[in-house]
């Protein structure tokens, strides 16, 4: 009897001792400023799990920008000649060549910016006269192909200016992430024609990667409009987009892991049409390639896309 | 199917840090229940929301994303423990000694740093979060990745411990009590 009434009492003790321990269990709290380093850590936690995701999308769309990330200079390269030396890429077309114009880099924890701007330049060979001679290009195409460098190069110029000055505003926005990629090349093309194709990623958050392309007729110096490709007055957008959407469930069959919107049921997402303006370029063997960026006409995640027109879908309207 | 997936990873990590946010003064306080160190224990909860956010993918199933989160903390502070940077009981009351000194008061006659120090690592788990959190049992077994019979034998182990803790205590008191009336 004595001994249950000891435990009981115990219990009773310990229920009490309990109630006790928990109130100073309760007390410790978190200050204020080690919750301020929490946060910070689950940024971090957030931009490295990006990082990761973001290292295995970059070689999706920028073959080299892993590259990138190694480099911890802060200074925009302002010297074009310097610039000039060290990117000069190799010159494809005979008659304008594209060099890194301006290089801007900057990296720090939470912002990372490789903008590489191109600019257009007429090669030796299009200085004047041994053009001339070659019959590449008249007086009057001379006079062209320079204002259409021009042309492009202001608007490469403009597109990667807004990039820098959106990176720049958004370096002051100190709780968040953002990468910015601009990178170019020169695209192998048919005969008689030259491609640049400046592509750019924004990251913030996701990722958005687009493309341009400039494409010169160096026989005219004119810049090439897709219209310009087939004979005055024909249907050229009914076949190319007809094809597009063929080649777009053979694709979606053959690989699951494949989608475009064709019959999605959110109707105003779907493939319809090409656009008169829509993104191409001509390939090697002079197929017309149309080119859409990311989510234009599939998810996010397919990246930006591109559909060879095949000749015979169009070879009864090309000029 | 792609897109989906893509979206459910997304909210997998708004989701793991919805419940970090919500509870990080829980995980600081276990932190602080095994470590008895303010910096100590904000370490512990540092690490371990990174890791759950990091993570946040392999979380397989997003009710149990509270309980996901519970068992990354529990994992620090054992982690934290088994480092030798970690100083002993004795070590920290001493370092501590000027503050605790001040506190001394509200403490019973066995002090809760003392009592927890007494159970391992897995038990003082379970005493914790069932007696200061109020958690349930079956919540408690899932955060630890046992059977429910063995939390429960584990508790009742503890309770045990800390019984015969008390009564130690008592006798100490009344010797000590004693000692005073003879001198």
């Amino acid at each position: 009897m004595i001994q249950f009434s000891e435990r009981k009492e115990q219990n009773d003790r310990l229920e009490e001792q309990i109630f006790f321990w928990k109130q100073e269990y309760q007390k410790p709290e978190m200050s204020k400023e080690q919750y301020h380093r929490l946060l910070a850590r689950m940024e971090e936690a957030k931009k490295d799990k990006k990082k990761e995701q973001r290292k295995r999308q970059m070689t999706k769309y920028v073959a080299a920008a892993a590259v990138f990330l190694a480099a911890f200079i802060v200074v925009p390269n302002t010297s074009a000649k310097a610039a000039e030396a060290m990117g000069r890429l190799p010159v494809i077309g005979r008659l304008v060549e594209a060099v890194t114009f301006r290089n801007y880099t900057y990296e720090s924890d939470r912002n990372m910016a490789d903008i590489k701007v191109p600019k257009l330049q007429l090669g030796e060979q299009a200085g004047g006269q041994s053009a001339a001679d070659k019959g590449q290009a008249d007086g009057d195409g001379q006079q062209k192909l320079q204002s259409t460098t021009k042309e492009i190069n202001a608007e490469i110029q403009k597109i990667t200016d807004e990039l820098v000055a959106e990176f720049e505003a958004n370096l002051a926005y100190e709780g968040g992430y953002q990468d910015v990629v601009v990178d170019s090349e020169v695209l192998a093309t048919a005969q008689d024609y030259f491609t640049l194709k400046l592509s750019c990623y924004q990251g913030a958050g996701s990722g958005y990667a687009w493309n341009y392309f400039y494409t010169i007729n160096l026989h005219t110096g004119e810049r090439l409009k897709l219209a310009d490709l087939f004979q005055e007055g024909a249907d050229y957008i009914t076949p190319i987009s007809d094809n597009i959407k063929k080649q777009m469930k053979e694709q979606m069959e053959a690989d699951e892991n494949i989608t475009y919107w064709l019959d999605n049921e959110i109707e105003e997402w779907n493939f319809k049409k090409i656009s008169e303006d829509v993104s191409f370029y001509l390939n090697e063997k002079g197929n017309v390639v149309i080119c859409y960026n990311e989510g234009d006409v599939a998810p996010m995640y397919m990246g930006t896309v591109e559909f060879e027109i095949p000749a015979e879908a169009v070879n009864s309207i090309r000029k | 199917m792609g897109i989906f997936s893509g979206k459910k990873k997304g909210s997998n990590q708004a989701l793991v840090e919805q419940v970090i946010l919500e509870n990080y003064q829980r995980y600081y306080r276990l932190a602080y229940g095994y470590v008895h160190h303010a910096d100590d224990a904000s370490d512990i909860v540092q690490n371990g929301a990174y890791k759950a956010l990091k993570n946040c993918q392999s979380l397989k199933q997003p009710e149990y994303a509270a309980t996901w989160v519970y068992r990354i903390m529990l994992n620090e502070c054992f982690t934290c423990l088994r480092q030798p940077k970690h100083l002993s009981y004795e070590a920290v009351q001493e370092g501590n000694g000027a503050e605790r000194g001040g506190r001394e008061d509200h403490y019973m006659d066995v002090d809760l740093q003392r009592a927890l120090d007494a159970l391992d690592d897995k038990d003082r788990a379970i005493v914790m979060l069932k007696y200061f959190e109020d958690k349930k049992l079956e919540e408690i077994a899932q955060i630890l990745d046992e059977n429910l019979s063995t939390v429960k034998s584990r508790l009742y182990r503890c309770m045990k411990k800390l019984r015969g803790m008390l009564s130690e205590e008592d006798k100490n008191r009344i010797f000590s009590r004693q000692k005073q009336i003879i001198e």
